[in-house]
């Protein structure tokens, strides 16, 4: 058993390299294609802000102080998510040539696009702060816990994408389904709208089994509210990441050996 | 001894087909629900061994689907084994498929790395080869440009430049170097013979045989998963080419033969199996100028003496055909087709710790109980033989029979002459002084009652009768288990009626058969088959059913050589047959056991016999050389289940009475003729189905093949 682990820790180790590589390629490619190059990454949640604000602040103005923060804070982890689980489904299919020509671990790949969509996110981070200063918002010095909540959604998004990887291999048809999972997902989750609308019921569900309620309103309270999230939100947002992770590993791993017939 | 660098066991790689096919989540829930999931296994590779030592140079060769990738694919880690295993004790370096490393995005040098990593290789390590590559894959201008704008040369060079970095311990290379400029690719061949003579182990496989026989010191055959041949470049890739050619001839032919059949000619005949009956048959019909097609339903034609070729070696897949006739003609005829050798079947038996020559003959008296003569022999068996008898009637005696004497013989036949006469109303004839024979049948005992001065002895079953007939050392030692293994039940309960007769040779003659010509065909009976259907359309992996249905109308009359129970749909109930299974095993030694037949006659391997097939063609290939390997066939006897392999007809009283029935339904069916082994329901040895053949060409064709004829005619 321990043999094994250290035959595993050793092969990750050899392959390090060409995690390190395929982030890189993964950032390099996404702010070359552009003329504007990093500054549409920031650019890109402001616009989308700027519209939305437009269009949805009069709706909520009652019950949400700080509109552009507010629909800001949901969108970020929900874009980081839903970035990471849906360039994690197609990780392993989209290098079929490469799998089928060498060794290289498997989940190389969907950690690579877990983690380029994390360094990915963290730039993003910039529009974030450039609308939290427009706004006047206190930076308050419960920001300083973000890392924590970025490493949640991480681990969270990257169980996802082991779990919907071997799906995908097997299914290609995932992709599609998953598609309109995440589009009622997001719709599920309190991005742009204030939880207190909904009915009571409702709400009920969405903060016991939708894990990415936990971040959104860990992050939340740490730069709207000024104080740390509660303890309900910190233990449920680890639970739901390591019980993703622990799925998405088991899947994965029993099915692994298997892909090569179906790529 | 230095351990081998890659070590493959009969290794075996499946693939479920039924699965690949399903790789959606709609269709599989369909299915699901409709149960019509298959799980069709497919195996990729079967039974595979390859052993390679360091600094070799393997070249696999093998049409496309052969398994070559697959065995590379394991030997790197991709594939997981089913059976078998896998040992690599060394670092791999896969040669990676044109550009399938690369990201189309990125740039020269920026793919270097990634491709660098994706080997395994760290950043540091890259950084110190960096000018190294780009200097042998000549892009120094371009390393800055998207690989996207790259000619497929120009990848080809980085990837080969990336990949043969460092000599890696053992390089693997799929169809790499069938692209770039022809000075590319020397300087190519130039670092990989560089590496090769500096101790890397090559893996290498192209469709370029010449490459192969250049690059390589050993070659890899693969065909369907299996290997065919391995050993010297020149050797396995001559063969090899041999058969690609002769592949591609028969190809030529099953295209031309189905557009034929597909066309709108309608035939005279279709013939149902293309065994030596329906070959021989289709023969006649085109030689009488009348059409037929031959459809079979195994993908080989020839029925079961079909031979394929393994190593060089004929393989007799559905069990040892020796050609024996006492027929000039027959022996005339079937030597147009092919040239015989002087084979002539000596079988020896084992059993135990000793070993006898076979047929039962003075070799085998001699071995058995030191005698020389013929007259000792004579006299050990009879000896045995009416000891038995004797102990036999003796306990018979005391349970209470009532045992006949010879004296009492000719009375009691004249009584039932008397009683038969009363009965038919006509004079008694049977009188004194007839033939022992004939007063046994005119007293009503059965025909294998035996007469001694004891008494007169009825064998009730086949320990019985055998020992009564060849005393009880020839019968322990050669007949007992033999005969168990092939019925599956002890003598002791087997009818006797199985065995008439023991032949004894008294006369040192190891001949098996009594014919005046017996000889194998040099080069296997396919060829016979071939040549036979030369000029005839023939359709294999199709049955009876299938065609007719598909081609209503395209056939006149049929001649029906398959199973008659299964044309008419089994309604009475399936004919029996005693069956045989073979194991077929190549073994890496010269020989196995030095004869093609060697029975094995007692009790301690489940197996019959085993033949040797090399033997029967001396163990030479065509060209008269040597062959380093053998295959062998365990053979077995079966008890038959329906869809088993049927062999050797039943002549029992069930099975000739429900034979009996069919036949009257086949004498309805006026355009189906029934012929053949199993279209009859009986065995022939191969001169008798070549007869039987040629009359009924004679009874359809009208046929005027001189010998034929005649020998048509004195047979009836």
């Amino acid at each position: 058993m321990g043999n094994k682990w250290k035959v595993r820790f050793h092969t990750f180790h050899k392959y390090s390299a060409l995690l390190q590589e395929l982030v890189k390629r993964d950032i390099k490619l996404k702010y070359r294609r552009s003329v504007l190059g990093y500054l549409w990454s920031v650019l890109n949640p402001l616009l989308i802000m700027i519209v939305l604000t437009v269009v949805f602040s009069s709706m909520f103005q009652k019950n949400i102080e700080n509109y552009p923060v507010y629909l800001l804070t949901g969108r970020v982890l929900f874009d980081f998510m839903r970035n990471a689980t849906q360039s994690g489904l197609k990780s392993v299919t989209n290098n079929a040539a490469l799998l089928k020509k060498t060794y290289i671990p498997k989940y190389i790949f969907t950690l690579s696009k877990a983690t380029s969509t994390m360094v990915d996110t963290v730039f993003s981070l910039g529009a974030f702060f450039i609308v939290m200063i427009a706004t006047r918002t206190t930076f308050h010095w419960t920001l300083v816990y973000l890392p924590v909540i970025i490493l949640q959604v991480y681990v969270f998004s990257l169980g996802v994408s082991f779990l919907l990887a071997a799906l995908q291999v097997m299914f290609h048809d995932m992709e599609y389904i998953y598609h309109a999972i995440i589009t009622a997902w997001m719709y599920m989750t309190p991005l742009f709208y204030p939880l207190e609308n909904l009915p009571n019921l409702l709400q009920l569900i969405i903060k016991s089994v939708n894990p990415m309620y936990y971040y959104v309103a860990s992050f939340r309270d740490i730069t709207l509210a000024g104080n740390m999230p509660g303890i309900r939100l910190i233990i449920g947002g680890w639970l739901w990441g390591f019980a993703a992770l622990a799925i998405g590993v088991f899947v994965f791993q029993k099915k692994k050996d298997q892909f090569i017939l179906y790529l | 001894m230095p351990q081998n660098i890659i070590d493959v066991d009969h290794l075996s790689i499946r693939f479920n087909l039924g699965n690949i096919k399903v790789d959606n989540l709609k269709e599989f829930t369909i299915r699901r629900i409709k149960h019509e999931l298959t799980f069709q296994e497919f195996l990729a590779l079967k039974d595979v061994d390859l052993h390679v030592q360091r600094g070799e140079a393997w070249g696999l060769i093998g049409t496309n689907g052969s398994g070559k990738s697959t065995l590379l694919k394991a030997i790197t880690g991709i594939l997981k084994p089913y059976k078998g295993t896998i040992k690599v004790r060394g670092r791999i370096a896969p040669m990676i498929e044109l550009g399938a490393g690369f990201d189309q995005e990125l740039t020269a040098r920026e793919n270097i790395f990634l491709n660098g990593a994706v080997l395994g290789y760290s950043r540091k390590f890259m950084e110190e080869h960096f000018d190294e590559i780009v200097e042998f894959a000549e892009l120094q201008r371009f390393l800055d440009s998207p690989i996207k704008n790259y000619s497929s040369g120009m990848k080809a060079r980085l990837g080969f430049a990336v990949a043969t970095m460092v000599a890696p311990e053992i390089l693997i290379c799929d169809e790499v170097l069938s692209v770039g400029d022809a000075s590319f690719r020397k300087r190519c061949n130039a670092r990989m013979e560089r590496m090769l003579s500096g101790g890397t182990t090559l893996l290498y496989v192209s469709h370029d045989i010449n490459s192969v026989v250049k690059l390589c010191d050993h070659v890899l055959w693969l065909d369907h998963g299996e290997v065919v041949m391995q050993g010297d470049p020149s050797v396995v890739c001559s063969a090899y080419l041999e058969r690609q050619d002769k592949v591609y001839s028969y190809a030529r032919k099953k295209k031309e033969d189905r557009e034929i059949v597909e066309s709108t000619k309608k035939f005279d005949y279709l013939v149902v199996g293309a065994g030596l009956f329906g070959s021989v048959f289709a023969d006649q019909a085109k030689k009488a100028g009348k059409s037929a097609v031959v459809i079979d339903r195994r993908d080989h034609i020839g029925g079961n003496i079909y031979t394929e070729r393994i190593d060089g070696i004929d393989v007799h897949r559905y069990g040892a055909h020796i050609f024996h006739t006492s027929d000039a003609r027959i022996w005339r005829y079937i030597n147009r087709y092919c040239k015989f050798n002087r084979f002539v079947n000596s079988p020896v038996a084992r059993t135990g710790s000793e070993l006898y020559n076979l047929p039962f003959n003075m070799n085998t008296f001699s071995k058995m109980w030191g005698v020389f003569t013929p007259e000792e022999a004579q006299a050990k068996i009879d000896e045995q033989k009416s000891e038995y008898i004797a102990g036999r009637l003796e306990e018979r005696r005391k349970a209470g029979e009532h045992i006949l004497m010879p004296d009492e013989l000719e009375a009691l036949a004249a009584a039932r002459a008397a009683e038969a006469a009363a009965a038919a109303g006509t004079d008694a004839a049977a009188g004194a002084g007839a033939a022992t024979a004939d007063l046994l049948k005119a007293a009503g005992l059965p025909d294998n009652a035996i007469v001694t001065d004891e008494g007169i002895f009825i064998p009730q079953n086949l320990e019985e009768q055998a020992i009564a007939l060849v005393g009880t050392d020839i019968y322990e030692k050669l007949v007992k288990h033999y005969t168990e293994k092939q019925w599956g039940r002890p003598c002791s309960e087997l009818p006797a009626f199985i065995i008439r007769r023991l032949p004894l040779r008294f006369t040192y003659d190891n001949n098996y058969f009594n014919d005046p010509w017996q000889g194998i065909p040099v080069g296997g009976y396919t060829q016979i088959i071939e040549s036979m259907l030369s000029g005839v359309p023939v359709l294999t992996g199709m049955d009876y059913k299938t065609f007719a249905a598909k081609y209503p109308g395209k056939f006149r009359k049929v001649i029906y050589t398959g199973p008659i129970d299964e044309y008419f749909d089994y309604q009475f109930g399936h004919l029996q047959y005693r069956t045989v299974r073979f194991e077929t095993e190549r073994l890496l030694k010269p020989n196995f056991q030095g004869n093609a037949v060697v029975n094995y006659t007692g009790p301690e391997v489940p197996w019959t016999r085993i033949i040797e097939h090399k033997w029967f063609e001396y163990g030479k290939d065509l060209e008269g050389q040597d062959i380093p390997t053998t295959v062998i066939s365990r053979e077995y006897s079966e008890e038959w289940k329906p869809g088993m392999e049927p062999y050797y007809p039943v002549n029992d009283d069930a099975n000739s009475k429900l034979y009996e029935k069919y036949l009257e339904l086949a004498k309805e069916k006026k355009n189906v003729t029934f012929a053949g082994r199993l279209g009859t329901y009986s065995y022939y040895n191969m001169d008798q189905v070549i007869l039987q053949a040629w009359k009924l060409a004679k009874k359809e064709l009208k046929t005027h093949d001189g010998a034929m004829k005649e020998a048509v005619a004195e047979s009836e």
